[in-house]
């Protein structure tokens, strides 16, 4: 069959409408090729069909700059979506959304393409079993606990930590984790994508002499991308780990950073299309866009995917539509919050707004179920009690809740924890602590074992032994002054 | 949307803590002033009997009392604790059962001390103690902004008797010392035996100097067993006296920063209630502009 060559006819930003003949107009989703001028070199620019607008045109989508574009270009129709390479020989190499290459070490030679846009799995494949997948960081264990198999939503404002959280649990599991890892920068900065890539060439997985990049494939759609190719990146990413869990039956673990970048993407398109702008100027086709992305990110009884999404949430604002059509899709939910981070306490988990489907005595247990509940309560209580310390001082409190108000500062320091990717920045080794210890810990803070420590020595410390050592060092140091 | 609530809903309730702060604001000046009348005239009283007593004590070389002097033993001590009734004063009472509550222990603690027991005024203390799992063996609660003379002289009286009879071997004191408008201390003092009063204290000293000439009628011992146990009383009531001037000061002063507290804090909430209104109705107008772009 002859190739099927339109001509375009309007360029609006990073949309552009073609011009086909009417008998043979292409699918919605199909991907078009248009070769445009870039100083010397001819590169090719990718479009996806996204809008039938009758007597022959379409409206795509650039998935690329559509800089040195011209009305008149020859269009021609793939026939098919944009596709990307999967497979064991994708593995250790970064991609962008369109599955090529830009590592910078040659082309991949993969067996299998698939195309990006496909159907989540059916209702009666998915998987129902549940199990916590314990992360190492006490208040996530604690408060959070993440389900293997499930999604995890990591939301916060700007400048919260959420790639740091990010960075650390790739660095905690996916160094313990057998299988494979993909990530999938979603219009965050390209610097945090290259020290992704460096430091998993370096972090070795366990003792097998293997290195994190050699089970990880990273695709990005980085900030300076036009929107067209931040909208569809996370969609080439989960096409490949997909593959991964259907073809090869191993838990997959899946990272995006950062998926309200998605949403803004959605956004900026929908404007471009002309369609009408929704609640806060969103796409009114927001929770669509965003159900059909989450709904493949899923676990069936082939294989499972582990999902953990960093979210931003604009403003502060969790209930902007964005940060709340992600909150529903989710199996765990932190949530950062900016007065924590303020204390100078990291990893800034808000824990009383923060949560997981999972907290419950029928799946984690009623003595961690228990210790949860009493520290959520705890610190309830003194947030409660905060605007009045605030106004009349703590001397005022009743004696019960004087006693409260230690307890809950002393947690809330304690909830803090060394982070093996900040080693650099603050000195102090990172904390791998196991739950059952957490969990003790709390317990016997909760009891009142503790009240006699300082509040600092709580701060940045694994368990509470070490917190206990850490107030020996503190004495010892004040005396030695 | 729901974050304007939520920063209305609190306003509003800072609104009403500090209606009740100014409120006791208030009041506590208007108390402070008769209190402390009262205090600063019972002091001149007071001062007036220790000398008395003292110079008597000097001139009369064998002057003796029992309750001048000593016991061999201290079996029984009883610790008396002056706290308020009412809170919103601050640190008022957390200072004093700090020192109150360090004192207890070190009685409970110490060897000599068999039967140390707890007395505390004010309900404050008596909550205070309770929660720590310390029954006082007795409590009063009937002292509140003018403590009379009559109600402690009561009291006193039980004291008196008590140590007479070999039951008490030392009263101690926990309370709020009242030196001035701007100065106020907890002090921890012991009122049985009358100790002090041979030695020089309460500023009286430099007149002991110039020693008058008395002549005692119908004898000294007669005089003292009067004078004595009226200085003890009178050291008591004084006790009361300022824990209630100090309390008063105590409230003002807290009453007013928390006043203030409250103030700065209604400031900024109404500003974050503004803000937030307004970036609201921004936000609708420019959804409502951007629909209308877009039906054009």
């Amino acid at each position: 069959m002859a190739s099927n060559i339109g001509h375009i006819t309007q360029v609006i930003g990073s949309t552009f409408d073609v011009e086909f003949s009417e008998d043979s107009l292409p699918a919605i989703y199909n991907a078009v090729h248009v070769k445009v001028d870039k100083g010397d070199e001819q590169v090719t620019l990718t479009g996806e069909v996204q809008q039938h607008l009758g007597s022959g045109r379409v409206r795509c989508v650039a998935l690329g700059s559509t800089d040195g574009l011209v009305r008149g270009r020859a269009c021609e129709d793939t026939g098919a979506p944009v596709t990307v390479p999967v497979g064991p020989e994708t593995v250790g190499r970064v991609f962008n959304l369109l599955g090529e290459p830009i590592d910078g070490r040659g082309p991949v030679k993969a067996k299998q393409r698939m195309p990006i846009h496909r159907d989540a799995p059916p209702l009666a494949d998915l998987s129902t079993k549940t199990e916590i997948f314990e992360t190492g960081i006490k208040v996530i264990d604690l408060l959070t606990p993440f389900v293997r198999g499930g999604k995890a939503g990591l939301f916060g404002g700007a400048g919260l930590g959420k790639t740091v959280i990010i960075q650390e649990l790739i660095a905690r599991i996916a160094s313990a984790h057998g299988g494979y890892s993909v990530f999938a920068g979603v219009g965050e900065r390209t610097r945090e994508g290259n020290d992704l890539w460096l430091e998993l060439q370096e972090a070795a997985i366990g003792q097998t002499g293997k290195h994190v990049i050699d089970q990880t494939c990273m695709v990005f759609g980085q900030m300076n991308e036009p929107p067209g190719a931040r909208l569809r990146v996370a969609l080439s990413a989960l096409t490949m780990a997909e593959y991964f869990r259907d073809q090869s039956g191993m838990d997959v673990l899946l990272f995006v950073d950062n998926i309200f970048r998605f949403s803004q993407a959605g956004s900026e398109v929908s404007a471009l299309l002309g369609r009408m702008p929704s609640a806060v100027g969103y796409q009114p086709t927001l929770a669509s866009e965003m159900g059909a992305l989450q709904e493949r990110i899923t676990s069936t009884d082939k294989g499972a995917i582990t999902s953990v999404q960093a979210v931003y949430v604009p403003a502060d604002d969790p209930t902007d539509p964005a940060p709340a059509t992600a909150f529903g899709q989710l199996d765990a939910f932190v949530y950062l919050e900016r007065a924590i981070s303020e204390k100078g306490i990291y990893p800034a988990v808000d824990p009383l707004a923060s949560s997981s489907r999972v907290l419950d005595p029928q799946y984690v247990g009623e003595e961690h179920y228990t210790c949860a509940r009493r520290v959520q309560s705890t610190l309830q209580r003194y947030r409660e009690l905060q605007d009045i310390i605030a106004i009349l001082g703590v001397d005022e409190l009743a004696e019960a809740d004087k006693l409260v108000v230690h307890r809950a500062r002393r947690m809330e320091r304690f909830l803090s924890q060394p982070f093996l990717v900040a080693e650099a920045f603050t000195g102090k080794k990172g904390e791998i602590t196991p739950l059952k210890e957490t969990i003790r810990s709390f317990n016997e803070i909760a009891d009142g074992k503790w009240d006699h420590l300082p509040e600092s020595a709580f701060m940045y410390v694994g368990t509470i032994e070490q917190a206990a050592e850490q107030a020996e060092r503190m004495a010892s140091e004040a005396k030695k002054k | 949307m729901a974050k304007t609530k939520t920063l209305n809903k609190r306003r509003k309730s800072i609104r009403s803590i500090r209606k009740i702060t100014r409120t006791m604001e208030l009041i506590s000046t208007a108390c402070y002033r008769r209190a402390m009348d009262r205090a600063v005239n019972a002091r001149a009283f007071t001062e007036r009997l220790t000398r008395m007593v003292r110079n008597l004590a000097v001139s009369g070389a064998e002057v003796s009392h029992p309750l001048l002097t000593a016991h061999a033993e201290e079996k029984n001590v009883t610790l008396l604790v002056l706290s308020s009734n009412r809170g919103l004063c601050g640190g008022y009472n957390g200072s004093i059962l700090r020192v109150a509550y360090q004192r207890w222990k070190e009685l409970l603690s110490g060897e000599k001390v068999a039967n140390p027991a707890l007395v505390v005024s004010g309900k404050r203390g008596i909550s205070y103690f309770r929660f720590r799992k310390v029954q006082p063996s007795q409590t009063y609660t009937q002292f509140e902004d003018k403590p009379t003379f009559d109600e402690v002289d009561q009291i006193a009286q039980e004291y008196l008797e008590m140590y007479l009879t070999g039951k008490l071997d030392r009263l101690e004191i926990v309370y709020t010392k009242f030196f001035s408008m701007s100065k106020q201390a907890v002090v921890h003092e012991t009122l049985l035996p009358l100790t002090e009063i041979g030695s020089g204290d309460d500023g009286a000293s430099q007149e002991v100097k110039g020693i008058a000439e008395y002549d005692f009628l119908p004898s000294a011992e007669s005089i003292l067993s009067e004078v004595v146990p009226q200085s003890f009383k009178a050291k008591l009531f004084k006790c009361f006296l300022d824990a209630a001037v100090s309390e008063q000061i105590a409230r003002m002063v807290a009453m007013k920063a928390a006043t203030e507290n409250a103030d700065s804090m209604i400031q900024t909430l109404t500003m974050a209630v503004n803000r937030s209104r307004q970036s609201q109705i921004t936000g609708e107008l420019t959804e409502l502009i951007g629909g209308v772009e877009a039906l054009k």
